[in-house]
């Protein structure tokens, strides 16, 4: 059998850190195959990856490509080899069509001077053509959902022969549909001799997709196994290196729930847009409970999470908390009475990467941390050093941020919104990304606030976990609520059920009209 | 992860590990300026010895050269402090020229107020830089008006005002000059180093680093300022008014910038002559940048930039180096300096 890629021994050290991310790793790819690469959150995939990818020089080791030994010392040397990726996060001019963007860097020139746009465009649309992709060729990219534009980076990738694809995370940011839609075209690669690897951290996904799994921890392979040949109970303990449970304990709260958040037919609409962002949302989060809100991208959770934060106006109806209307506060204002908040966005919006995680920490509080305008930078250290402890962050207060996990970058957050809520706190999308440990640790948290009082609002799109984790879930389709749950009634409900609220298939009486 | 935290305590303190790369660029720059000299100069020994050891040949020329970091230095604070919120100023050369002019004339009318009048006098300097710059933070902030063209464009404005001023009312009819009045002897800035231009404006130029440091370093308001900076969106979330911080930092800037103007005249010109600061807003940028927007580094960067400025200045005198290759030089020097690519290589070399 002839192997596509076959590295060995693949040492990479981060010299700032002393981390050593890849440890003697050996892989294989198979022609042909889809091999899923799993593994926790700084497990070394990704940057295995990117030795692979001459995105990063290995410090020991060998690499072949179609069986022959090569030095891929940059992207374009990978390129050359025919191996291409597409990075989690997407690498794409905005202004640009979609012809424009997959021709980038290797445009088709009249006379090897001036831009062919037409046979580009003639171009990208016979590949669009050929794979099936929902795209055209002419549309700007900034318009497109998140899946289209991860076909116009998979489409470069084409464009350019790739016969080895490395996807990273591909459907972390994707919904349902979308994912089923990349699978369909992962799997047409595959007919067409592509070689495909994915870095991934769901199991299903893994046990949907793939030909064999390769499993990595703490920068080391601990597996190598026919996907057929092993279940995902195995896959997570290896992961993992123990078992988990995928159930989240629900603890109820014994005094009486009290309101603390009401929306007030609140709704958002803009300027030439036929439909309102948010059409008259009406609900009360009340304290010791979760309450959900699940729906598909695009259908006004994330303008819900801008509402709750004071970023984004509302046009018409109220925004109460506890008897005090707080509609047009700023977030500043809003900060000021407790707005305890973890935003989806950890890495744009939940950190300041290049600042410290001290300084990340006490953004919310830095009133607390001085006197006279003068900041009390012993007092702030301690306190961050104190929280890393309590919430078992790997990490200094002094360190950037950025230079941390995802997961950790995650913790320090959470410790700061929690240090800061006073009765309210919303989670949007609080396990993205995460491994499992590191979910689990936020379940535990959210159930830890709900049974001291609070009133958790959860955002996810992830319809497991806002069907374990939630008290009552409020479906959202189009800016409207469709479907509120709760009891028996939300412990009853099957998937099926809820993703025909969530694709506008069905609605519950009480929200008719 | 566990064994980052274990990581050693670094030999060299901060400002030195963070410097390896201006340090290397600096050694290159010195390097070019020496291949240059052999180049262009037909006496490239006679030039270089002037253009290394001349600002340090004796105390005229070496008083010279520091009072020549002065503005650069209150440049180099102002700029930096837009920077750092994440704003860009470019209007120095009007901040700067505006704040000399209105500290001149105030000093013309406060004569009687002693010590009390020079501090009123640079006060209001400085506030009517801030002011103008203040305008292009109160443009973004109220109609997004991109503050890179309108600082630009209201200082080009700002300095043909002040040219009018001085050549029109405010002209002083004795002298064959275009100037103002010269400001009292009481107000004039000791004199440091004499036979040189050095004044004591030297000591506040300090003083003034040293104020800026802590505000960004130790101050609530400066941790706010350079979380805006660092990451708007994250700023905003985390409560802090971003919009002021489009102003303030802005007003600041301009403050300092006019501040450098109102020092320049009180320690070395006495009279605000028409155009007696071109270019000093630009250099005082040019420092911001080698120091990268940090205060500490700024005093180190302006002395560096004044060195250079002035050995071009003795090697012009002393030798057969034209302007225009003097020009060239520091220019080349400039363009290392801030080369960010450059910079990238110095600090992957201390990675390894």
């Amino acid at each position: 059998m002839e192997y596509a890629v076959e590295m060995h021994g693949i040492v990479k050290i981060y010299h700032e850190t002393g981390l050593h991310a890849n440890d003697g790793v050996d892989l294989v790819l198979t022609k042909g195959e889809i091999l899923c690469l799993a593994g926790e959150n700084g497990a070394g995939k990704t940057t295995l990856m990117k030795v692979l990818y001459g995105l990063e020089h290995l410090d020991a080791g060998s690499i072949s490509i179609m069986g022959k030994e090569e030095s891929i010392n940059s992207p374009l040397v990978a390129n050359r080899l025919g191996i291409g990726m597409v990075h989690q996060h997407f690498m794409l001019v905005d202004d640009f069509t979609v012809a424009q963007n997959v021709t980038l860097g290797t445009e088709p020139r009249y006379g090897g001077i001036i831009y062919d746009l037409k046979k580009a465009e003639k171009e990208v649309a016979a590949l669009i053509e050929e794979h099936h992709f929902s795209v055209k060729a002419s549309n700007k990219v900034g318009s497109l959902t998140i899946g289209q534009k991860q076909q116009v980076e998979i489409l470069k990738m084409l464009y350019r022969d790739i016969d080895i694809l490395i996807l990273d995370e591909p459907t972390a940011v994707l919904t349902e549909q979308e994912i089923e839609a990349l699978f369909v075209t992962l799997r047409t690669l595959v007919t067409y001799g592509t070689s495909l690897i994915l870095i991934t951290h769901k199991l299903h996904e893994i046990k949907a997709i793939s030909d064999r799994i390769a499993i990595m921890r703490q920068g080391k392979m601990v597996g190598d196994f026919a996907t057929d040949s092993i279940d995902e109970k195995e896959i997570s303990r290896l992961m993992m290196g123990q078992s988990i449970s995928l159930t989240i304990d629900k603890v109820e709260y014994t005094q009486e729930k009290m309101p603390v958040l009401q929306f007030e037919d609140v709704s958002v609409v803009r300027k030439n847009q036929e439909h309102p962002l948010l059409n008259a949302v009406s609900f009360s989060a009340l304290s010791g409970e979760i309450l959900g809100f699940a729906g598909v991208g695009g259908n006004g959770l994330g303008e819900l999470e801008s509402v709750l934060s004071g970023m984004l106006p509302i046009s018409t109806g109220r925004v109460v908390h506890k008897g005090l209307d707080i509609t047009s506060l700023s977030t500043h204002a809003l900060r000021q009475r407790g707005l305890a908040y973890v935003p989806a966005d950890r890495l744009h919006v939940g950190s300041a990467l290049e600042a410290d995680v001290a300084e990340n920490m006490i953004v919310a509080a830095r009133s607390k941390f001085c006197r006279n305008g003068i900041l009390q930078q012993k007092r702030i250290e301690q306190h961050t050093a104190n929280l890393l402890k309590i919430y078992a962050i790997k990490g200094t207060p002094r360190m950037p941020i950025g230079t941390l996990s995802g997961g950790n970058i995650q913790k320090v957050i959470l410790a700061r919104e929690i240090e800061q809520y006073r009765d309210y706190i919303v989670f949007s999308e609080p396990t993205w990304g995460l491994d499992v440990a590191s979910s689990r640790f936020v379940y535990d948290q959210m159930t830890q606030l709900k049974s001291s009082g609070a009133a958790v609002i959860l955002i996810s799109s992830n319809l497991d976990e806002v069907l374990a984790a939630s008290d009552r879930v409020i479906v959202f389709y189009r800016g409207s609520i469709v479907a509120m749950l709760e009891g028996d009634e939300l412990n009853k409900v099957s998937k099926e059920e809820m993703g025909a609220y969530m694709l506008g298939l069905k609605r519950q009486e009480a929200f008719h009209g | 992860m566990d064994k980052s935290l274990k990581k050693k305590r670094p030999v060299l303190p901060a400002v030195f590990r963070n410097s390896f790369g201006i340090l290397v660029i600096i050694a290159i720059a010195l390097v070019v300026i020496v291949i240059l000299a052999l180049l262009l100069s037909k006496t490239p020994l006679r030039t270089l010895r002037y253009f290394f050891l001349g600002p340090l040949q004796n105390m005229y020329y070496f008083g010279n050269m520091l009072n020549t970091a002065i503005p650069l230095i209150f440049g180099g604070l102002g700029f930096s402090l837009a920077m750092r919120a994440g704003n860009f100023n470019l209007g120095g050369e009007g901040q700067l020229y505006s704040g000399a002019f209105v500290a001149t004339v105030s000093a013309l009318a406060l004569a009687q107020w002693g010590i009390f009048g020079v501090i009123i006098a640079l006060l209001l300097g400085a506030v009517t830089g801030g002011l103008i710059a203040g305008l292009s933070g109160v443009l973004k902030m109220r109609w997004n008006a991109t503050e890179l063209i309108t600082t630009f464009l209201v200082s080009y404005a700002v300095v043909l005002i002040v040219n009018y001023l001085i050549a029109g009312p405010f002209l002083d009819t004795e002298t064959n000059l275009i100037a103002t009045k010269k400001i009292p002897e009481n107000f004039r800035f000791l004199r440091i180093l004499e036979p040189s231009n050095l004044s004591i404006g030297l000591l506040f130029a300090i003083v003034a680093v040293i104020l800026v440091h802590l505000y960004l370093y130790k101050t609530k308001s400066g941790y706010e300022l350079i979380m805006v900076g660092l990451n708007p969106r994250f700023a905003l979330y985390g409560g802090i008014r971003t919009r002021w911080y489009q102003v303030w930092p802005m007003f600041l800037s301009g403050a300092f910038f006019g501040l450098g103007g109102g020092m320049t005249i009180f320690g070395t010109y006495y009279a605000c002559m028409k155009d007696f600061s071109v270019g000093m807003g630009w250099n005082g940028l040019a420092v911001a940048l080698i120091a990268r927007y940090r205060p500490a580094a700024i005093i180190p960067a302006a002395l560096f930039f004044a060195y250079i400025e002035s050995g071009a200045r003795n090697a012009m005198l002393h030798s057969d180096v034209t302007f225009e290759i003097a020009s060239i030089v520091q220019s080349v020097v400039f363009f290392l300096v801030t080369s960010s690519v450059l910079q990238k290589i110095g600090v992957r070399k201390r990675g390894l």
